[in-house]
């Protein structure tokens, strides 16, 4: 692998690493299994897009993006909430009214963002390389981003949300106002992969309708992977072990498409992904059965 | 301290599977009083707990917390004066949370969460000091994962957090029947010392009629919905688990035997 290639998926690895966050906010947090983020990371994207392109100031569109992404989740959240549709089957309405959204946003399928100013311009008169200052400026967005959500979690508000995922009951006996959390949650969550959605729109110079699809699975195996690795009950640890499944997850996609005896094409992708995740969710309980089975003959 | 005028409740109102809970509770319960309530399945006990936390909704009737009526006030909004321990040990508190952070939930209970951090210094003191009545060694496990402590320990813990914030009113349904009769035995003594010491209006939902006698100063029974009988005062301290049966059966009517096990078992 090149060293351009080394950095360019370093950079997708920490943008990725914002959707991780996002997702471990649903899946874990909330026990709210949300596809919308397919959605809402596109939304991100054509948001800042568009408003870059008619001139608006790229911080100011970055900031609408991501508050326009934090408003789909509000949109399933209210499906589920409001009206009882299974929290899946919401999302996924949401996700697909999102596609459309997205085009007319737009205004077509996809936005170029050659030449416009970005939230990296202010930075370009630096003596850095500009493939390493993207690399350097989406690490600390996400290690930023990261650190604000665990303390966000530390906070009574933050474990107020954990316990109504953990025991709804329980939450409501102590006070605890399910449905603001739940609300609160998937805007945060799908805020977070809208700011996504808008760096990665302006560190590759595009928005495209489809660029959200698989943005789930790819923040799930994240997840996923940082957790089967880092077994801690820090939530620092936690939310930046989601930006780390994410770097590993993407140098693992790139190792397989750059090995040449294996003989993958970009094509192949999400196989590869599907693989990965695949192993990522089997690996702990294997470990585990490895180790009960162990035990056992150890005791003999 | 509580009073329930004419409280009905009814399940599934309308369908073929309608359920009258409650048929009309009226209910005086003042400041510190110990109230056990007993009665068969399906009689309405735990119906009337729910109610006056605000988990059911009733259908017709009243309720009030000293003089304010709170008929309509939303569950969350009586967490402000109500604890609640449940039946189930896995139900009052979070298994992939950590016992402090379980404690700081309790803590901030009745309050909005606020964006400061959940847990300090001095809070995990104070729920040392806590932990460490329970005499289980649990103040040197703060931070270990709730889920990894046994049901008589998390049964334990729950009761703490029901103390934590200054409450007047304590539910316990039926919060020892899921353990064995040890810890059972202790976690009723624990509920006793802190009842005593925070003076709490207390309704204790129990199956074992010797429980309903030897704990409290007033033991209701419900049947069908209905309260059948109160006692207190001399009335009760003479009473005998022989006695309560003998009431019960009066109360549900002549010819009409007995036919709940656990009521005997319990006993």
């Amino acid at each position: 692998m090149s060293l351009f290639a080394f950095f360019g998926t370093l950079e997708i690895g920490f943008i990725y690493g914002l959707v991780a966050i996002g997702v471990y906010l649903t899946f874990r947090v909330l026990d709210f299994p949300d596809l919308t983020v397919d959605g809402s990371f596109t939304l991100g994207a054509a948001v800042t897009a568009t408003l870059i392109v008619l001139g608006y100031n790229a911080y100011l569109a970055t900031l609408l993006g991501t508050l326009a992404a934090g408003a789909a989740g509000l949109v399933t959240a209210w499906l589920n909430l409001r009206f009882n549709i299974l929290h899946l089957l919401a999302s996924i309405l949401t996700m697909t009214a999102l596609y459309t959204i997205n085009l007319r946003v737009m205004g077509k399928p996809n936005v170029a963002l050659i030449m416009e100013p970005t939230v990296l311009t202010p930075f370009e008169s630096l003596p850095l390389e500009n493939m390493y200052l993207k690399v350097v400026f989406v690490a600390v967005c996400a290690i930023v981003v990261g650190l604000a959500v665990a303390w966000f979690l530390n906070t009574q508000y933050g474990l107020a949300m954990r316990a109504v995922g953990a025991n709804t009951r329980m939450a409501q006996a102590n006070g605890i106002v399910v449905k603001e959390k739940v609300y609160v949650g998937l805007a945060l969550s799908n805020g977070l992969v809208g700011l996504a959605g808008a760096l990665f729109a302006q560190t590759n110079g595009f928005a495209d309708s489809t660029m959200g699809i698989g943005t789930i699975v790819v923040g799930l195996a994240a997840v996923i992977i940082g957790q089967s690795l880092f077994a801690s009950r820090s939530m620092v640890v936690i939310v930046l072990s989601c930006i780390v499944g994410s770097l590993l997850y993407r140098i693992a996609v790139s190792a397989a498409l750059n090995a040449d005896f294996l003989g993958f094409t970009a094509s192949d992708l999400n196989l590869i992904t599907a693989v990965l995740v695949g192993l990522a969710l089997v690996f702990p309980q294997l470990r585990r059965e490895w180790k009960a089975k162990h035990a056992r003959e150890g005791k003999q | 301290m509580i009073r329930c005028e004419n409280l009905h409740v009814t399940f599934n109102r309308g369908l073929p599977t309608e359920k009258l809970a409650l048929r009309g509770v009226d209910l005086s319960i003042d400041k510190s009083q110990f109230v056990t309530v007993i009665g068969s399945n399906g009689a309405g006990k735990s119906t009337l707990l729910n109610a006056i936390a605000g988990d059911v909704s009733s259908t017709q009737g009243k309720i009030f917390f000293d003089e304010r009526e709170v008929t309509r006030l939303p569950a969350t909004a009586r967490t402000k004066d109500i604890a609640r321990v449940f039946q189930d040990p896995l139900a009052g508190t979070c298994g992939n949370l950590t016992v402090e952070e379980n404690m700081a939930l309790a803590y901030g209970r009745g309050s909005r969460g606020k964006l400061k951090p959940a847990l300090n210094g001095k809070l995990r003191e104070l729920f040392k000091e806590q932990l460490a009545r329970l005499n289980l060694g649990l103040e040197d496990r703060l931070d270990a994962e709730m889920g990894l402590l046994s049901g008589g320990q998390r049964q334990s813990v729950s009761l703490l957090m029901s103390a934590l914030q200054p409450s007047t009113i304590l539910l316990l349904d039926e919060h020892t029947a899921a353990l064995d009769p040890k810890t059972a035995a202790l976690i009723m003594d624990i509920s006793s010392q802190i009842i005593a010491e925070k003076q709490l209006t207390v309704m204790m939902v129990t199956h074992s009629m010797r429980q309903a006698l030897d704990y409290g100063n007033r033991t209701i029974m419900l049947h069908e919905g209905k309260v059948v009988f109160d006692l207190s005062g001399d009335e009760r301290a003479n009473c005998e688990v022989k006695d309560l049966l003998d009431l019960f059966a009066k109360a549900k009517g002549d010819g009409d035997e007995l036919d709940d096990d656990k009521l005997l078992l319990g006993a």
